[in-house]
């Protein structure tokens, strides 16, 4: 009994930041109608500058630095600048970013506050010292004895602080005339301007102080939950869960879903110390718990979670199918090998991984451009392909081809899977249950210990009639022979889809995108196009997975994380998410790929990659929602008009 | 000095005017008909006079300044508008829509709901189940409430019963004469219109195609049924 209560006090403290992340996250959309993905990251920096200030009292930001007093700043200080640090990113995550979005389809708002999320997660580790780096104790160290359990006074004091925040924030909205305004806001902006009020202000309000809530709980728990460069950027999920539990419409709701996730967390690893417990459980159980939650909640109350299945069409970036173009896919197919062959070392390599990659931005380009289904999993189903083919492989000693087809064919049944909930859910709250998913596929599958041999994810070289394609060749660190076999399997399944997206298939495809309803109304299976959809764009990370394998000769989660994927995500966004020359660009610009090898190589500021992926993605966001080859594409278009209209003169 | 005064006003969506050089004062305490045909830039009239849309030419002035920007800054000072959506809050109840209104004093409610009685057991009720009628009662109380200087209804009998009609538009007069609001009424029903109104303007392809007092377009019908077809009116049409 004892041991259970520690247990549980002991989730209060994460918990209590899952509680004021859900808490914001519905007040924010209450707001404003944006689910903000950068939540997590709000807190993180707030954390971050009241970690630093707590043992160095130097305030950071994110350009230079202000020594604000010598030494160690007393607590409180630390505690109210951190707090207003995450205030200030939230209110500008609004004005700079959300605010010249609010108009916009839900993908861009989605992709944009993804950006933030990122653009907050990789300036952490460039401004902070983050090595053995720990947060000063802000709260009393004593234990109070709670039904024969030693209780940490810091952790009740953090509940007790969240569970507060939430209640001030729910009777914000529920008795102020201002709170009141707000919930005005989310149903008709202009009826409330109309009334003399101002959304915006509204809104910018609620974003400031939501960050500053959110800031101040996880600064207050951040001792006892630990100092960390990422997590916190995570929690949102958790959080994300919660708000949707709670229909995006209670804050007190959310606040003690999430609170109950925190401690059904710390229950599953007190459970996993006991020996009936399975191995296999032990190791990320916990992070599958708000991918499981998600799924319920959305399967349960699927119908009165707002914004579902509105009638009114949903808005996304225009596409233009593919044509069929021999002769430029000729040239760019010649130059790729072309570039291969003059090319080598770490160059070669990233060539070969640009073409990878883009085959993997291929599959987001035909889920979330054409079907309009806003999938964070791609990089997942990768990954789900490249572990299996190390299994294939090694222990099964499946040949070549066919090493490829077993891992793509699995991963296309998780696509299913996780395209499953996408049959009533849409929009941002598919984006939540995708990411929830990856997540989870990410810390329980491919991270966990029970899954991985010790001798980590070994890969056999492919062969074919007799043939070494191995990526490597004794000193020689990418083969032609492997270039040409990735270039071979990417052109074919290029070509595949094209057709597929010139096809019926592909018209079926932007039908469903534009409004599902009128779809299903001229004769169009929509669950079944959709799980298609979802099906083949795993198939195609699945492969695109095997062959990152085939290049790595070993596999290991770095290749595959969340983090990684949504970085591929930016990148296929700021290219253009709508069209197969927008696949292309994303797979020079991916991680790892030619623009990668270009930072890391030739200017040596790698480190700053994921930076700038990110703040490229939030720039093309609010400036360029068509992305690099749409506004390629409308430059070319003007210059052909311009060029017939002096031709008629 | 007139309590809102558009000169010359051009306005309309994209490259379309929906009116023309329009021309139009309104004084304090005065009631006048906008009326005229589907499409002859009535409503555009009025998103203009509140903010809501810019005018491509010409100019709009509320208390002999030009009008604000900002369209909830208007309202705040007193040019209200009850567009034909209404501006009313469905998910909230009818005392948090009625408390949305800025400018009001807590006894201002009591009054209100002295005018609009049938209002009065309904204040807990969440909008959204209220009927058409009393959501327009609703929308009417609610710029009552925000006391103002300058009105601007669009299509009060829209959708509504003809006896809800004869309640509510009365309201708009004696409004009109107490409290010395101008007002500007939008009305398909002519009749009506015009027995309320001081003054009555038909538009036409967004141009005025007739204007003078109610009392003499009352007397003189086949003058606005002229108007309202602008110039050729078929025989048996009726307005």
């Amino acid at each position: 009994m004892d041991q259970l209560v520690l247990f549980v006090t002991l989730g209060f403290g994460v918990g209590s930041v899952y509680a004021v992340i859900a808490s914001s996250l519905v007040a924010v959309h209450a707001a404003t109608g944006v689910l903000n993905f950068a939540q997590g990251s709000i807190a993180l920096w707030g954390v971050w500058v009241a970690a630093e200030l707590g043992t160095t009292g130097t305030l950071v930001l994110p350009l230079g630095s202000v020594a604000l007093v010598d030494g160690p700043a007393p607590a409180l200080l630390a505690v109210v600048v951190g707090v207003l640090s995450s205030a200030v990113v939230a209110l500008l995550t609004h004005l700079l970013v959300m605010r010249p979005l609010r108009s916009a389809p839900v993908l861009s708002q989605v992709v944009a506050s993804v950006g933030v999320m990122l653009l907050v997660v990789s300036l952490v580790p460039l401004r902070f010292d983050t090595t053995g780096a720990v947060a000063s104790p802000i709260l009393p160290s004593g234990t109070v004895e709670l039904l024969g359990a030693q209780v940490a006074v810091a952790d009740l004091i953090v509940l007790a602080l969240a569970l507060v925040m939430a209640a001030v924030l729910a009777a914000y909205f529920r008795f102020t005339r201002w709170g009141t305004a707000t919930r005005a806001s989310a149903e008709d902006e202009t009826a409330l301007r109309l009334t003399g009020w101002s959304p915006d202000r509204l809104a910018a309000l609620v974003w400031f102080a939501t960050g500053a809530l959110t800031g101040l709980v996880a600064i207050v728990a951040s001792p006892s939950i630990g100092l960390d460069p990422i997590s916190y950027t995570f929690y949102v999920l958790p959080g994300l869960a919660a708000a949707l539990v709670a229909r995006l419409r209670s804050i007190l709701l959310a606040a003690a879903a999430g609170l109950a996730i925190g401690v059904f967390q710390s229950l599953l690893l007190m459970m996993s110390t006991y020996d009936f417990w399975p191995i296999w459980a032990q190791a990320g159980f916990g992070d599958t718990l708000p991918f499981l939650l998600v799924m319920v909640a959305l399967f349960v109350f699927g119908k009165a979670i707002p914004e579902r299945g509105g009638v009114q069409s949903a808005r996304m970036p225009p596409v233009r199918p593919p044509r069929t173009r021999p002769v430029l896919a000729l040239v760019v197919v010649a130059s790729t090998f072309a570039a291969v062959l003059l090319t080598e070392g770490g160059w070669r390599f990233g060539v070969v991984t640009s073409v990878i990659m883009m085959l993997i931005a291929l599959s987001l380009v035909l889920l979330t451009g054409y079907l309009g289904q806003i999938s964070l999993a791609a990089m997942a189903f990768a990954g789900t392909g490249g572990f299996l083919l190390s299994r294939v492989t090694t222990e099964w000693g499946v040949p070549f081809p066919l090493s490829l087809v077993i891992p793509a064919l699995a991963a296309t049944v998780l696509g299913v899977v996780v395209g499953i909930p996408a049959l009533r859910i849409r929009g941002a709250h598919l984006a939540v249950v995708t990411l929830a998913g990856a997540l989870a596929i990410q810390t329980f599958v491919f991270g966990n210990p029970a899954f991985t041999p010790f001798e980590g994810n070994q890969i056999q070289d492919p062969s074919l009639f007799g043939m070494s394609l191995a990526v490597r060749n004794g000193t020689v660190l990418t083969t032609t022979s492997f270039a040409v076999m990735v270039l071979v399997v990417v052109g074919l399944l290029t070509w595949a889809t094209a057709r597929l997206m010139r096809g019926r298939t592909g018209r079926a495809f932007l039908a469903i995108r534009s409004n599902e309803r009128a779809a299903a109304s001229v004769g169009i299976d929509v669950a079944g196009t959709k799980l298609l959809g979802f099906a083949f764009s795993a198939f195609l990370a699945g492969v695109g997975g095997c062959l990152i394998g085939y290049s790595r000769s070993q596999l290991s989660v770095e290749s595959f994380t969340v983090f990684v994927g949504l970085t591929l995500l930016c990148t296929v966004y700021v290219a253009g998410i709508t069209s197969l020359a927008g696949a292309v660009v994303a797979g020079l610009l991916a991680p790892l790929g030619v623009l990668a090898t270009f930072l890391e190589g030739t200017l040596g500021v790698g480190h700053l990659y994921s930076l700038i992926a990110a703040l490229a993605l939030v720039i093309t966001a609010v400036l360029n929602p068509v992305g690099i080859t749409g506004s390629v594409r409308h430059a070319s278009e003007h210059l052909i008009d311009r060029r017939n209209a002096r031709a008629t003169s | 000095m007139s309590a809102l005064e558009l000169k010359g006003v051009t306005a309309g969506y994209g490259h379309a005017a929906a009116v023309r050089d329009l021309d139009l004062a309104v004084s304090a305490g005065e009631v006048v008909a906008l009326l005229g045909p589907n499409g002859a830039g009535k409503t555009t009239v009025l998103r203009t006079a509140v903010g809501l849309l810019a005018p491509s030419a010409g100019e709009v002035r509320a208390f002999g300044r030009p009008l604000p920007r900002k369209v909830e800054k208007n309202s705040r000072e007193g040019v209200i508008l009850v567009p034909d959506s209404r501006a009313i809050f469905h998910q909230l109840t009818v005392r948090e829509n009625l408390s949305l209104a800025r400018r009001h004093r807590a006894r201002d409610l009591d009054a209100v709901l002295d005018r609009l009685p049938r209002l009065a057991p309904l204040v807990e009720r969440r909008v959204g189940l209220l009927s058409g009628g009393e959501q327009q009662m609703l929308a009417l109380a609610k710029a009552l409430l925000a006391r103002p200087r300058v009105l601007l209804v669009d299509e009060l009998s829209l959708g509504l019963a003809p006896l809800a009609v004869q309640e509510l538009l009365p309201i708009v007069r004696t409004l009109a004469d107490e409290s010395w609001v101008a007002v500007v009424l939008v009305e398909q029903h002519v009749d009506l219109a015009l027995s309320v109104a001081d003054r009555a303007v038909v538009l036409h392809h967004g141009r005025v195609a007739l204007s003078g007092s109610a009392a003499d377009l009352r007397a003189d019908r086949e003058a606005v049924r002229q108007a309202y077809f602008g110039g050729h009116a078929p025989e048996d049409a009726l307005v």
